[in-house]
C-alpha cells in the first residue's frame, strides 16, 4: 500500500501533510499531482488554512472506507454528525466551496445534507434569516405568489386534463 | 497580511448554482413550493430545475398544509407540471382524487414507483386508465385501498417490468370471508414478480399455491395476517425453499409501518347466517390459544 505523503499549501502558506490515499478523494488535488508534480507541496490557493485544516481531518478519516463491515459504517457516519455538529454557519458555506473546488464528494455530500437539514420544515422568513437572504421579490412577484394561492385554496375546477381523460 | 475572518457573514447566493440545486435536492418538493422557491429571485429560478421533482411524496404531509387539501392538491399538480415528464416516483396517502392522478398519469410515461395508501377516493376505472398510460412502472404499493382484482390484474398486464408489488389490507379472521382472486389475478399477470407483499390478504391455500405457481421468481413474499393461509401439505416448505425472504402468516408486526390492528369482526355478527359455528368467530386472543394446541392437530405437515 502506499504511504507517499503530500503535502498541501493553504491560501495563507500554511502547510498540511496527509497521506496520498487520503488526499486523493479529492479529484482536484489527484489531478494537479498527476499533471504538475509540485515538489513545495499542492497549492491552493482558494483555500484558508481554518477550512483546509477541517478537509484535511475529513480526508484522513475517510481515506480507507468500509465496503461491507456495517459497525464500522456506523461508526463513521457517527463521526460524520459530530464533524459538522458545531460548526457554524460561515464555516459549513466555506467547507461547501472548499468540497466543491477541490472535487471532494463525499465532503460536499455531507455539507450539503447538512444545509438541508437546517432547512427542513423552515418558513420563507426563517431561511431568509437564516442565510442572511434579502427579499428580492418586487411587489409584482409577491402578488403574483399570493393570487396562485389564493387560486388554490378555491375548489378546483375543471382544467385541461379533463378533456385528456376523455381521450383515453 | 490580512486577517481573513471566518466570522465574516457570507453571501450564500455566490454559492454556485449546480451547488445550491445540490442542496435543493435533498429537500422534498413540498419544501421547495411551500419555501425555498419564496425566498428570492435567484432561487426561485433554481427551484423551476425538473431534476428536483423526480420524486413527489405526499405522505404525511398534513402538517404543512394545515389540512388544507386543496392547496395539497395544487401544490402536486405544480410539482408534477415542474417534473416536465422526469417524474420517476409518485406517494399518495390519506389524501389524492382522481383528477390529480390523472394529471399526473398524463404528464408521467417514465413513473417507475407508484404508491397509493388510504386512497379510498380512487375507483378501480381510474386506477386501470391511469395504469395503461404507466408502461414503465417496476414498483407499485396499494395499501389499505379498496381495488378490484380486475384492477390488480391490470398492472400485471400493462406494465411488464413490475419488479414489486404490494397490495395491503386490514387482517381479519373470518373464514367466510376467504377469497383467492387477488392472489389468483397476481399469480396469472406478473410472472416476473421478484417481491410481493400481501398482509392482511384473504386467500387460502389455494392462492398462495397459484402464486408461487405463477410468479417463479419470487425472492421476497409477506403474508403476515393472511390467516387463512394454513401453509398445509408441503405449502411451508416450498415456500421456504424457494423464497429468500419469507414473512408468515404469523409473523409480528412490531416493525410493520401502518396500523396493524385487526379487522374487529364481532361488528358482523349480525350478517351471519345462523348455524355458523362458534369456531369461526374466536377472537385473537382465543385463536393463540386454540392454535398451540389442537386447533390444528389433525392436519398432516403443519409446522409453526
Amino acid at each position: 500500500m502506499s504511504t507517499k505523503k503530500i503535502t498541501l499549501l493553504s491560501s495563507d502558506n500554511e502547510l498540511f501533510t496527509v497521506d496520498e490515499e487520503a488526499a486523493n478523494q479529492s479529484l482536484t488535488i489527484k489531478h494537479l499531482i498527476e499533471d504538475t508534480e509540485p515538489e513545495n507541496g499542492v497549492p491552493l490557493p482558494q483555500v484558508h488554512s481554518k477550512i483546509l485544516a477541517k478537509v484535511t481531518e475529513y480526508l484522513i478519516k475517510h481515506a480507507n472506507e468500509p465496503d461491507n463491515d456495517a459497525a464500522a459504517k456506523e461508526e463513521l457516519k457517527n463521526w460524520d454528525d459530530k464533524f459538522l455538529e458545531k460548526v457554524n454557519h460561515e464555516t459549513l458555506f466555506d467547507l461547501i466551496l472548499a468540497a466543491n473546488y477541490l472535487d471532494i464528494k463525499g465532503l460536499l455530500d455531507l455539507t450539503c445534507q447538512t444545509v438541508a437539514d437546517l432547512m427542513n420544515g423552515m418558513s420563507v422568513v426563517e431561511v431568509r434569516k437564516l442565510f442572511n437572504i434579502v427579499n428580492d421579490f418586487t411587489p409584482e412577484d409577491e402578488a403574483e405568489v399570493r393570487k396562485r394561492r389564493k387560486r388554490g385554496t378555491k375548489t378546483i375546477g375543471p382544467s385541461n386534463d379533463q378533456a385528456n381523460q376523455s381521450n383515453h | 497580511m490580512e486577517e481573513i475572518s471566518i466570522e465574516e457573514t457570507r453571501n450564500w447566493l455566490e454559492l454556485p448554482q449546480d451547488v445550491m440545486s445540490q442542496i435543493f435536492l435533498k429537500l422534498d418538493m413540498v419544501e421547495i413550493l411551500h419555501s425555498v422557491q419564496n425566498v428570492c429571485t435567484l432561487w426561485r429560478i433554481i427551484s423551476k430545475d425538473p431534476l428536483l421533482y423526480r420524486s413527489i411524496d405526499l405522505r404525511n404531509q398534513w402538517d404543512v398544509f394545515d389540512s388544507d387539501e386543496n392547496d395539497m392538491e395544487r401544490m402536486s399538480k405544480e410539482g408534477v407540471e415542474r417534473s416536465c415528464g422526469q417524474l420517476v416516483e409518485f406517494s399518495m396517502e390519506h389524501f389524492g382524487t382522481e383528477e390529480l392522478l390523472h394529471f399526473m398519469a398524463n404528464r408521467s410515461t417514465n413513473l417507475r414507483c407508484l404508491r397509493l395508501a388510504y386512497c379510498y377516493h380512487i375507483s378501480d376505472e381510474a386506477l386501470m386508465a391511469v395504469t395503461k398510460q404507466l408502461p414503465l412502472l417496476e414498483e407499485v404499493e396499494l395499501c389499505h385501498c379498496s381495488f378490484s382484482p380486475a384492477a390488480l390484474e391490470t398492472f400485471g398486464r400493462f406494465c411488464p417490468h413490475l419488479k414489486s408489488f404490494r397490495v395491503d389490507h386490514q387482517g381479519i379472521r373470518c373464514p367466510l370471508l376467504d377469497c383467492d382472486d387477488e392472489a389468483f389475478a397476481i399469480a396469472k399477470s406478473m410472472p416476473q414478480l421478484r417481491h410481493l407483499h400481501l398482509f392482511g390478504n384473504k386467500m387460502t391455500d389455494n392462492g398462495l399455491r397459484a402464486i408461487l405457481d405463477g410468479c417463479p421468481h419470487l425472492e421476497s413474499l409477506d403474508l403476515r395476517q393472511c390467516f387463512s393461509v394454513y401453509m398445509g401439505g408441503d405449502l411451508e416448505k416450498k415456500c421456504k425453499d424457494r423464497i429468500k425472504k419469507l414473512k408468515l402468516p404469523n409473523g409480528p408486526t412490531e416493525d410493520y409501518e401502518f396500523v396493524a390492528e385487526l379487522d374487529d369482526f364481532e361488528s358482523f355478527d349480525a350478517d351471519y347466517p345462523s348455524g355458523v359455528s362458534e369456531i369461526d368467530f374466536i377472537s385473537e386472543d382465543e385463536y393463540i390459544e386454540f392454535s398451540e394446541s389442537s386447533y390444528f392437530s389433525d392436519m398432516d405437515d403443519f409446522h409453526f
